[in-house]
């Protein structure tokens, strides 16, 4: 039998397969931060497609650290219900679910009324959309951080498997460690040991909190590439320092390391792929109100060339380096520092190829998003001995340019009989979890 | 306290009065009117946040809750995320709804709709909507195709089959959204319809469709059920564009009252407008600021958005549109449909009720005392203070703290929860934002939260 169906082992959680499905979701909550039926469709979908365990989307821990509203939040005691309801739903299928507790900081696609403006490690302004923030105190990062191991504690009593922090992808602890972003002067800014303080101190707070054994994963962006986005901009982390960190990171009780890369959302090489410019236009509409740049950046999708000149931009590092596992040489530099598991995500839908990055050492699980979004029965049909489903996923990045204004789903139109299959898939969501294979 | 009245008849007497129409009676004269957010599922099917907004005001006293637009056929969505009437498995959803609101002793009468090329945001499962006509609409450039003959009975057999799942639901009547620019208005408009078939051209030509609406309804209903007809009385097309056709006028609209009454229409809901939102409905302010907030998401819906939202963002031009837009309510926003009403109630036999910023109980008792309406309907008063006719039974003549019209409620809800944006209401942003999110929790009145 393939490697990806033999068991593994992170820390104290057991996994029964190689394949997680990583933190996606669409906008499928209230906008007060209280959970739906409708986030219990989604989720639950993927574990009866097999995958050994789930990542949340985002959850965040504090009401200031939203992304965009219409997530579950994890910020009060009252959420734990839901969570614990989630939580059995998806053990009902033998499947693993790992809350990821984030803070967006600054990167808030859509601010909400509650905080118009986020907090950051600095006051400047993101670069790519111009939203706003402010600079934290020391004590608003002392509230984070206990607002983290707060979020760690409902997850555990909420009968979850594990906690992953979002530490990459522009999130706040990523503007804490990158060199392209925290501009600070005190202990929380300058050297790599200072940048990693914030992310450290979570962790510990976290391991407090929660005790030894309950799974604690850490997301990071080890290159963080931001010149690939804009080149006029700081290139951030590179693998040598995010290295450095992930061996902190082991040392103060980090079970296992999930490597991604650049520290914005979406980037070139997050998710890896298209850049549908067209799509993008009808949905980043939405974002103009929320940064400085924004309506530059949508004049910029409307105009061509300068649209075909940004796509071209974007798409240069996956033309040149593929798609599928793009993220491997990051993930083996980790592995060869830590003792500690290994996940690594990036474009994975073929057998064959996610064994063999296994069994070279590149890591010790695969995390797949999109490629699920596409075909959620992914695992079962490894299992049957398919090497790549019927229609695989095209990596055209539609599910993404869409999930601000529409219900996430597969918005390649290419893979359906018809625009009306498409769109039945994509509002199965809403009346439980059949899988593509039984609306279709 | 309530407003020295020159009769000495307290204005509540009159307002909790209750109206009898043919088939329906209701217990007073306060009719909350259709509004609400984004609180439903994409894909249509209700959900409790929605149950929770319409009992709010239940338990705020109105006699009757008129639902916001349910549309007959999801073509026929104003926006995403509104609960429909389209398919015979929303029933269940709409029959809670009903018994929920029926606990605190009022009615419940659905809107069933069809936005027809008015679409705010189109949703993801047609692309262009449908109308009498195949040109954009003047306003954002919403893109429409001309309906055909064949179509338009698929869509008068689908307000039929919402109006039969209102009376299975177990309801206490349907509402036709026949005004405010949505599909119906695009066949009475003369500015709009261009049709040169039997639907367009004549006055009756013109009226073809909502009259063949009407009948399939009443055939589906019975003539046992209560149907009221809400209509833009003046559409007033050139309110914000001078350069348009003027549209229908109260005479042709008279006329059409007259032709639905003999169809069957049990009541009429006079409102105002060929466009939605209009100068005249909601009548009030313009509240830029907010508009170039939540006007960004319709961006792709439409032409002329871009032209619009860059128009909004730029000074003086977007002092120019708002002092165009607040021209029409120059002579104050409550009762500014009251003379269409009362022309329309001279003309036909079955009750009146009129919308248009109603909130001051002597400015309502004496509107019905005097015979130009026999009820009114209010959306954004009872936003700010859905306890209004409470209040009103308590003896006051206005809410301390009374509905502004600034309209930031209207511009928010394609973006934000639906409820009360007017800072200056509340001791502080804070309070604002907990009195919106609070229909997160179970919908308590503000005075509860506060």
């Amino acid at each position: 039998m393939s490697i990806i169906f033999e068991p593994v082992q992170l820390g104290p959680l057991r996994l029964k397969n190689r394949i997680i499905r990583s933190s996606l979701a669409g906008r499928f909550d209230n906008y007060d931060g209280s959970g739906t039926d409708v986030r219990l469709n989604w989720d639950v979908r993927f574990a009866r497609g097999g995958v050994a365990a789930i990542i949340s989307s985002n959850a965040p821990v504090h009401r200031r650290g939203r992304l965009v509203p219409g997530f579950a939040l994890i910020d009060r005691d009252d959420r734990i219900p839901f969570f614990r309801e989630l939580a059995k739903r998806v053990h009902e299928h033998d499947c693993r679910y790992i809350v990821q507790l984030n803070h967006a900081g600054r990167h808030r696609g859509i601010g909400d009324l509650e905080f118009p403006v986020g907090v950051s490690s600095t006051d400047r302004s993101e670069p790519i959309h111009g939203f706003p923030c402010e600079r934290l105190s020391v004590a608003g990062i002392k509230e984070l951080v206990d607002a983290f191991a707060q979020g760690a504690r409902r997850a555990r009593e909420a009968g979850l498997d594990g906690v992953e922090i979002a530490g990459g992808n522009g999130v706040l602890v990523t503007q804490f460690l990158s060199s392209a972003v925290n501009d600070r002067k005190d202990d929380y800014g300058g050297s790599l040991e200072n940048r990693a303080r914030f992310p450290l101190e979570i962790v510990r707070a976290i391991r407090a909190e929660v005790g030894a054994d309950f799974y604690l994963g850490f997301k990071i962006s080890i290159e963080e590439r931001m010149n690939e986005v804009f080149p006029w901009l700081r290139r951030g982390n590179t693998v040598g320092e995010s290295v450095q960190v992930c061996r902190w990171l082991e040392q103060a009780g980090v079970d296992a390391i999930h490597v991604t890369a650049g520290a914005a959302f979406p980037h070139p090489r997050n998710p890896p792929g298209m850049m549908p410019v067209r799509d993008f236009m009808r949905s980043y509409d939405t974002m103009l109100s929320s940064g400085s740049r924004t309506l530059r950046n949508y004049v910029v999708f409307r105009t061509w060339p300068l649209s075909r000149l940004f796509q071209w931009q974007w798409e240069r590092p996956t033309k040149r380096l593929g798609i599928e596992g793009i993220n491997l040489p990051e993930s083996r530099a980790v592995k060869a520092a830590v003792g500690i598991p290994v996940l690594c995500g990036g474009g994975f839908q073929t057998a064959s190829v996610i064994a063999g990055v296994i069994e070279s050492g590149a890591c010790d699980a695969v995390t797949i998003a999109r490629s699920l979004l596409a075909n959620p029965d992914l695992p079962q049909l490894f299992a049957q001995g398919l090497d790549r489903p019927p229609k695989p996923c095209t990596y055209c990045n539609k599910c993404l340019a869409n999930f601000l204004e529409n219900p996430l789903g597969c918005y390649e139109e290419s893979r359906f009989a018809s625009r009306d299959e498409m769109i039945r898939q994509i509002l199965s969501v809403y009346r439980g979890d059949p899988l593509p294979a039984e609306t279709a | 306290m309530s407003e020295a009245r020159g009769n000495g008849r307290p204005a509540a007497a009159t307002i909790f009065e209750p109206l009898a129409f043919r088939n329906l009676t209701v217990p007073n004269r306060l009719f909350r009117s259709s509004i609400s957010g984004r609180f439903d599922n994409y894909d249509g099917s209700g959900t409790q946040l929605r149950i929770d907004w319409d009992v709010k005001f239940a338990r705020g006293g109105v006699g009757t809750i008129i639902s916001s637009n349910s549309p007959v056929h999801p073509r026929g969505l104003i926006v995403p995320n509104y609960a429909h009437l389209d398919d015979d498995d929303k029933i269940p959803f709409w029959r809670e709804l009903g018994e929920r609101v029926r606990e605190h002793g009022s009615a419940y009468i659905p809107q069933i709709a069809f936005s027809g090329r008015q679409r705010d945001i189109g949703g993801i499962q047609y692309e262009k909507g449908l109308s009498s006509t195949d040109k954009p609409d003047p306003l954002h450039g919403f893109e429409c195709e001309r309906i055909t003959v064949p179509q338009i009975a698929e869509i008068v057999d689908a307000f039929a089959q919402a109006a039969r799942r209102v009376r299975e639901a177990g309801l206490d009547g349907v509402e036709i959204h026949g005004c405010n620019g949505y599909l119906i208005t695009q066949f009475l408009s003369p500015a709009i319809n261009d049709r040169d078939d039997e639907y367009g051209g004549s006055l009756e030509n013109r009226a073809r469709f909502p009259l063949e609406v009407v009948r399939a309804v009443r055939a589906a209903v019975g003539d046992d059920f209560h149907l009221q007809f809400k209509i833009s009385a003046v559409d007033d097309h050139r309110a914000v564009f001078p350069w348009l056709k003027e549209g229908t006028t109260l005479e042709d609209s008279i006329q059409v009252c007259r032709w639905l009454e003999e169809a069957g229409v049990d009541a009429f809901h006079v409102s105002a407008g060929s466009l939605f939102p209009h100068p005249r409905n909601p009548a009030g302010s313009f509240p830029i600021a907010d508009a170039i907030r939540s006007y960004d998401t319709m961006l792709s819906s439409g032409k002329y958005t871009f032209r619009n939202y860059l128009m909004f963002r730029t000074p003086p031009l977007n002092r120019v549109l708002k002092r165009r837009w607040e021209r029409a309510s120059r002579d104050g926003v409550e009762g500014i449909n009251l003379p269409l009403a009362r022309a329309i109630k001279q003309a036909v036999s079955v009750p009146v009720i009129c919308a248009g910023g109603f909130q001051t109980a002597s400015v309502i008792a004496a509107a019905i005392e005097d015979g130009s309406v026999d009820a009114v309907s209010m959306g954004r008063p009872l936003i700010a203070n859905p306890d209004l006719p409470n209040l009103f039974a308590q003896g006051l003549d206005r809410a301390p703290r009374p509905c502004t019209y600034c309209n930031k409620c209207l511009v928010n809800f394609v973006e934000n929860p639906l409820g009360c944006y007017e800072e200056s209401r509340y001791d502080s942003r804070e309070q604002m934002v907990r009195q919106i999110l609070s229909v997160f929790e179970g919908a308590p009145l503000p005075s509860e939260v506060q």
